[in-house]
């Protein structure tokens, strides 16, 4: 046998084992992405019955239905009001890994107390959080009583106090993960740059303004990014923290609306319109992103 | 002179002051959790008492016996087991394949695929939710442990990305002399490139195992009977009906036994962890 024959027989393995090493993954999107969308595309027109199974098209009804619902804006609201803790977890997040960098003695140790937050399950974190922050025995309100004398806030039943509860518990389980990308490109900068700012007599805040914090935004821009879009679809904490989304509709927000649309009163096609207009909304909003970053994403020489 | 020592004395101030502050920032993160395991070890009637006791007396391991009886934690715990398992076990093998294929062969479309990938990664969850529901119903398999299998069996996509780019690292030339030999792709695959990547694998598992434990929302939609329902939404449902009658201990019981299987990989692992959230996030 030529040793060309073997070479044109390895090729034509090698194509025929390539398609069987991603066929898995293939079949996954084409069943479980590509499909859904075109279905949720379609479902987004129609008044879908899950029970009868039947369905026909009502153009745009569903579209004007929830534009025209006050619900809705509530929880759009709400549902800007969830990206209130990103600014937060990331400056903090910026101090720690800060901390870290400069071997801080106990660096290790608390970095792996920060990830504990982060590694848990939402369920887990929410019962604690529930114990916690409840309104007479919590270990916060008793506290501030034993310590300071004075009454805390109805944290979860108060409209006003259960939305600022969840953004403080997600920027608690934030930080840890968020530090580790922030450390990771820290150790990437040069020490030589910070010893020619030194030599041209810079203190430590301007070489943190100056150097640092520029070097960083390429991994600020990555978390600002999945940050968005992760708190855009906030849904889990809201769900478990209330009942109903909350006294007056006060934490829900635009994932738990499309859920209890879908799930709880069965109408798949408003819910579906919502997820199809909101999911446009997050495509648009990262995308946007991306424009955006050309004005202060550093991106090398 | 005077100007290395007024530094060294800043550099010493700015060691103390960034300690204060992480130790304060590490006791907010881990304070609540010893007073979930301190709540869990009091008698219900002592919880209430003021000013808190941290340490309880006696501590009494009551709860964690009881949980058992007051809900389906067991059935709850093997459901988990089973779909994670098979996730992390069928999903990693289906992940490395492919990315093996995207890093290492040639084959007609390969770019176009791995172009489709990534869109898809750029689809919001909230899309895809109702309609893999309808599907899944349409299939029967509403009420089964199946939606949290099947789909997460046939690969991970953030994973596909990690390892083609660690196996781009490994050198063709290993590829080279395997072909030489006669060996088959399957054996380069099995016998070369997968028991290289193994670090990089064990970090990408671990993540894969925590999310597939931790999942709320899945279990949530797709399953509703408590014979299939796994830990997670075991805890949810114990908790919103012993947090009325303010039973709290054993809520806080089963809770700690829900985290505990994610804490101790992630304490034997800690540092492919840490270091895969590191390199995966950065290019």
């Amino acid at each position: 046998m030529s040793s060309v024959q073997r070479a044109s027989d390895m090729r034509r393995h090698e194509k025929a084992w390539g398609w069987v090493f991603v066929a898995p993954i293939t079949l996954q999107i084409l069943l479980f992405c590509v499909a859904p969308v075109a279905i949720a595309i379609v479902a987004a027109f129609t008044n879908w019955n899950v029970i009868k199974g039947t369905y026909d098209f009502v153009g745009i009804d569903n579209f004007v239905e929830f534009l025209t619902d006050k619900k809705f804006w509530v929880a759009s609201a709400n549902t800007l009001f969830m990206l209130l803790p990103i600014p937060f977890y990331l400056v903090l997040a910026v101090l720690f890994a800060i901390g870290c960098h400069r071997n801080t003695p106990g660096s290790k140790l608390f970095r792996v107390l920060f990830f504990l937050p982060y590694i848990s399950s939402i369920v887990a974190l929410v019962v604690m959080w529930k114990w916690l922050f409840n309104y007479e025995y919590g270990l916060i309100n008793q506290t501030l009583r034993a310590w300071f004398g004075i009454q805390g806030p109805n944290w979860l039943g108060d409209p006003a106090w259960i939305k600022f509860t969840i953004v403080l518990m997600i920027v608690w389980k934030m930080i840890g993960i968020s530090s580790i990308y922030i450390l990771a490109a820290l150790k990437n900068i040069p020490g030589t740059y910070y010893e020619a700012a030194r030599l041209d007599g810079a203190g430590p805040i301007r070489s943190f303004f100056s150097i640092t914090l520029p070097l960083l935004t390429p991994v600020l821009f990555f978390l600002v990014v999945i940050g968005l879009i992760g708190s855009l679809q906030t849904f889990v904490e809201v769900q478990l923290f209330t009942t109903d989304g909350g006294r007056n509709y006060s934490a829900a927000t635009i994932t738990y609306y499309v859920w209890q649309k879908a799930f709880v009163s069965n109408e798949i096609g408003l819910a579906s319109s919502v997820a199809f207009f909101f999911g446009l909304v997050i495509l648009a909003v990262t995308l946007f992103q991306f424009r955006l970053s050309r004005r202060w994403v550093y991106e090398g020489e | 002179m005077t100007v290395t020592s007024t530094q060294t004395a800043q550099r010493r101030t700015g060691t103390v002051v960034s300690f204060v502050l992480m130790l304060l920032g590490a006791l907010t993160m881990v304070l609540p959790f010893l007073w979930m395991l301190s709540t869990s070890l009091k008698q219900s009637k002592l919880v209430f008492e003021f000013p808190p006791k941290w340490i309880p007396d006696p501590p009494d391991f009551a709860n964690y016996a009881e949980v058992w009886d007051v809900a389906p934690l067991a059935t709850g715990l093997m459901n988990s087991a089973i779909v994670t398992i098979t996730v992390v076990l069928v999903g990693t093998l289906s992940s490395t394949m492919a990315a093996f294929a995207f890093a290492k062969l040639d084959f007609p479309h390969k770019r176009l695929l791995f172009v489709a990938l990534l869109a898809t990664m750029m689809v919001p969850g909230v899309v895809l939710i109702i309609p893999q529901f309808l599907a899944f119903a349409e299939l029967g398999w509403i009420d089964t442990l199946l939606p949290l299998i099947v789909p997460a069996m046939l690969g991970n996509i953030t994973m596909i990305f990690f390892l083609r780019q660690y196996m781009f690292g490994l050198s063709d030339e290993l590829m080279d002399a395997a072909k030489l030999d006669g060996a088959g792709f399957l054996r380069i695959y099995w016998s070369i490139f997968l028991p290289l990547c193994k670090p990089a694998i064990a970090a990408n598992v671990i993540i894969v195992f925590m999310g597939t434990w931790n999942d709320y929302m899945g279990p949530l939609i797709f399953t509703n009977s408590p014979e299939n329902s796994t830990v997670q939404l075991v805890i949810a449902s114990l908790s919103s009906y012993y947090a009325e009658q303010t039973d709290f201990p054993i809520v806080m019981a089963a809770s700690i036994i829900a985290v505990l299987p994610v804490v101790l990989l992630f304490a034997g692992a800690q540092r492919y962890f840490v270091d895969s959230f590191a390199i995966s996030g950065i290019k």
